[in-house]
């Protein structure tokens, strides 16, 4: 029966994989490392670089659409020779879909927190080689000790964020604190949110001093009435491109994704980015290996790649999500540092709670949003 | 004579009625196999799977529960069903009242001219439809071009509200569905005897009694098949009534979509999926049934 769950799995993912598979593996080309030594046999060239990788040079990258930069995976193909095919996705049950449907081959994968607590609860993740990676030492030492995986066991930080408000100053001319100045009826069809269940109960729980992850039915019948409130005065509900809105016009406050939000504080001085005055969540993407991935070695060799400070800076210009990396963050701009939308202070962060798995609590969650949206 | 005739007819009927040889079943093997492999196959495993449960992480048990369609007849997705039938039914009726004036008017144009008006009905397929919804965006938002053109001609005093309302929703699918109302009724068009027309002027009837009781019943075939090609699909798009709808109110395509993402139970979005295409068989259903009659 178990093999008729996979193949449904497949079955109904197989427009999502066709499409992740537009590129075809190409026969492993041979190192474009900038070695200036005109050597005969590539054997000496591996053997030069410092920590080794697989004998096959391939890497099977499955991560976020719109988050690891091209340039980057050039770079690391130029400096290693190994041939890196990418697979996106564009939600952490996706992922986790196709990786326990056991397709793919996947050696990296890039869950959030609450997904790497399961992970690792459901014995999937391989735990990493930190002699292997020398650039660990570049991470903050707050993202070393987070609770889904205190010491970086299993998992390193890739980027991280908070959510938080983003206010048209031209539109409103209102002081907006938190949640509750937001969903105000003044403000009915003006909103723009993340369109993600557990985010939305997360922000109704933080107005209520209900932790986040306390998702009994019980918690859940509490914020309710606040859903009801809340729901109808939203105009567009958005986990992509939230900013849209808010850029067009079209809406003049939003409760969007930290990287969003420092997008928009870049473009316009008009917007205004607020850590809620109730609490917010921090979320923290993650690079892992699973159990099943056929390069490990390779696996190790991006993620020391990604530490690097010159390579996480990068990604910091194209993604501006709050960068794990100590070192990476001294390589930006004073500008890039002190986006608030970015980098929260460390104030702020102290009032972060991050996700945890809540399991089939999550199934309500969704119910209880969809319902108060139909209304 | 008669016996000839009948001869004919019996010859005529078995053609009919001959078994497909070997050939025939070679030429037809890959359509059947396209279509046990990804419309046979993927439907019973939806079948399956709408009897599962999710646990944990994401496994898929298979305990043959009829938990998550009691949990479908609930009112909170019944009205989302209801909401996704309203957006299809209120489009094919725009389509029709767009859609078979065009159609018309392209079926009975010169043949040069007919060619160039059905290229321009095709051209939009040649980009991707999210790019067009795209392009719609930037139409209607605040900061638009419909917006700036009704404000510069002072026909309004402020930009109005246009993108993410239901009209928007509305307006996309009708866009996007326009061509596949246009084509089938073109084609019943093309097909129409002219004589038959003239005979209902000849017999008395006017403008409007020809139209109605000649020519509407006559293109019937393609308003129905067009029908079906417009409403089938737009129940169930919500690219477009997410991006420019806003999400808001959520349609059955997205809340399906959702099952089998964040909302972590694939079994329940199977359940949903098994009940839109129930509604499919039955819109297929009542269309057989009026072209028998």
């Amino acid at each position: 029966m178990k093999e008729i769950a996979h193949l449904l799995m497949f079955a109904v993912l197989t427009a999502a994989t066709l499409a992740g598979c537009g590129k075809p593996p190409e026969p492993p080309q041979t190192s474009k490392s900038p070695s200036p030594s005109p050597s005969t046999t590539p054997a000496p060239q591996q053997a030069a670089a410092e920590p080794a990788g697989d004998p096959d040079k391939k890497l099977n990258l499955f991560c976020w659409s719109e988050y690891v930069p091209q340039e980057i995976i050039d770079t690391f193909t130029e400096e290693t020779g190994i041939k890196v095919s990418v697979e996106s996705y564009a939600s952490n049950e996706e992922m986790l879909a196709k990786l326990l449907a056991g397709g793919g081959n996947y050696d990296l994968i890039q869950p959030s927190e609450y997904v790497i607590e399961g992970l690792i609860k459901e014995n999937l993740l391989a735990p990493i080689d930190h002699a292997a990676i020398p650039n660990i030492k570049n991470i903050a030492p707050e993202f070393t000790s987070m609770s889904f995986d205190p010491g970086n066991k299993f998992s390193i930080p890739y980027m991280a964020g908070a959510v938080g408000i983003v206010v048209n100053t031209e539109l409103v001319q209102d002081e907006i604190k938190g949640y509750n100045d937001v969903f105000q009826t003044k403000f009915s069809k003006n909103i723009v949110v993340l369109d993600d269940a557990r985010e939305i109960v997360g922000w109704a729980f933080d107005t209520l001093g209900i932790p986040i992850n306390e998702a009994s039915d019980e918690n859940l019948e509490k914020v309710k009435p606040v859903l009801a409130k809340w729901l109808p005065l939203v105009k567009v509900f958005d986990s992509d491109s939230p900013k849209t809105a808010l850029l067009n016009g079209d809406v003049a406050l939003g409760v969007i994704w930290g990287g969003e939000g420092a997008i928009l504080v870049n473009e316009d001085k008009k917007f205004k980015w607020i850590v809620p005055a109730e609490g917010s969540h921090l979320f923290v993407d993650n690079l892992a290996i699973p159990k099943t991935a056929a390069h490990v070695k390779n696996a190790l060799l991006f993620m020391n790649f990604v530490l690097r400070p010159d390579i996480s800076a990068k990604i910091s210009e194209a993604f501006p999500y709050l960068n794990p990396n100590a070192a990476a963050r001294e390589l930006l701009t004073p500008a890039q540092r002190s986006n608030p939308a970015s980098y929260p202070t460390a104030e702020e962060l102290a009032t972060m709670q991050t996700f945890k798995d809540i399991g089939e609590q999550a199934t309500k969650i969704d119910e209880l949003v969809t319902s108060q949206k139909a209304q | 004579m008669a016996a000839g005739a009948a001869k004919a007819a019996a010859q005529a009927e078995a053609a009919y009625k001959r078994s497909p040889g070997l050939p025939a079943w070679l030429v037809l093997a890959p359509l059947l196999i396209w279509l046990v492999l990804f419309v046979v196959v993927p439907t019973i495993m939806l079948i399956l799977l709408s009897f599962g449960e999710q646990k944990g992480l994401g496994t898929i048990h298979f305990t043959f529960t009829l938990e998550n369609y009691a949990r479908a007849f609930n009112w909170t997705w019944l009205k989302v069903f209801l909401i996704s039938v309203w957006y299809a039914f209120l489009t094919t009726i725009l389509c029709v009242a767009i859609g078979y004036p065009a159609a018309y008017f392209i079926g009975r144009s010169p043949e040069k001219l007919k060619t160039l008006l059905l290229t321009l009905v095709m051209i939009p397929f040649w980009t991707s439809f999210l790019i067009r919804t795209y392009a719609w965006i930037s139409i209607l938002s605040k900061e638009g071009l419909v917006n700036a053109f009704l404000v510069s001609a002072k026909i309004v005093p402020d930009p109005i509200t246009i993108l993410y309302t239901p009209f928007a929703s509305v307006l996309g699918l009708v866009y996007n569905y326009l061509p596949f109302m246009i084509l089938p009724i073109y084609t019943s068009v093309e097909r129409l005897d002219n004589a038959l027309i003239e005979a209902a002027y000849d017999l008395g009837a006017g403008p409007v009694r020809a139209f109605s009781q000649v020519i509407i019943p006559l293109t019937s075939p393609g308003i129905v098949a067009g029908a079906l090609l417009v409403f089938v699909p737009s129940i169930a798009m919500f690219a477009i009534t997410n991006l420019m709808g806003g999400g808001d109110p959520p349609t059955i395509g997205e809340v399906i979509y959702k099952q089998f993402t964040s909302g972590r139970n694939q079994p329940f979005g199977a359940a949903l999926g098994c009940l839109l295409l129930l509604i499919f068989f039955i819109s297929l259903w009542l269309t057989r049934r009026r072209r028998e009659e």
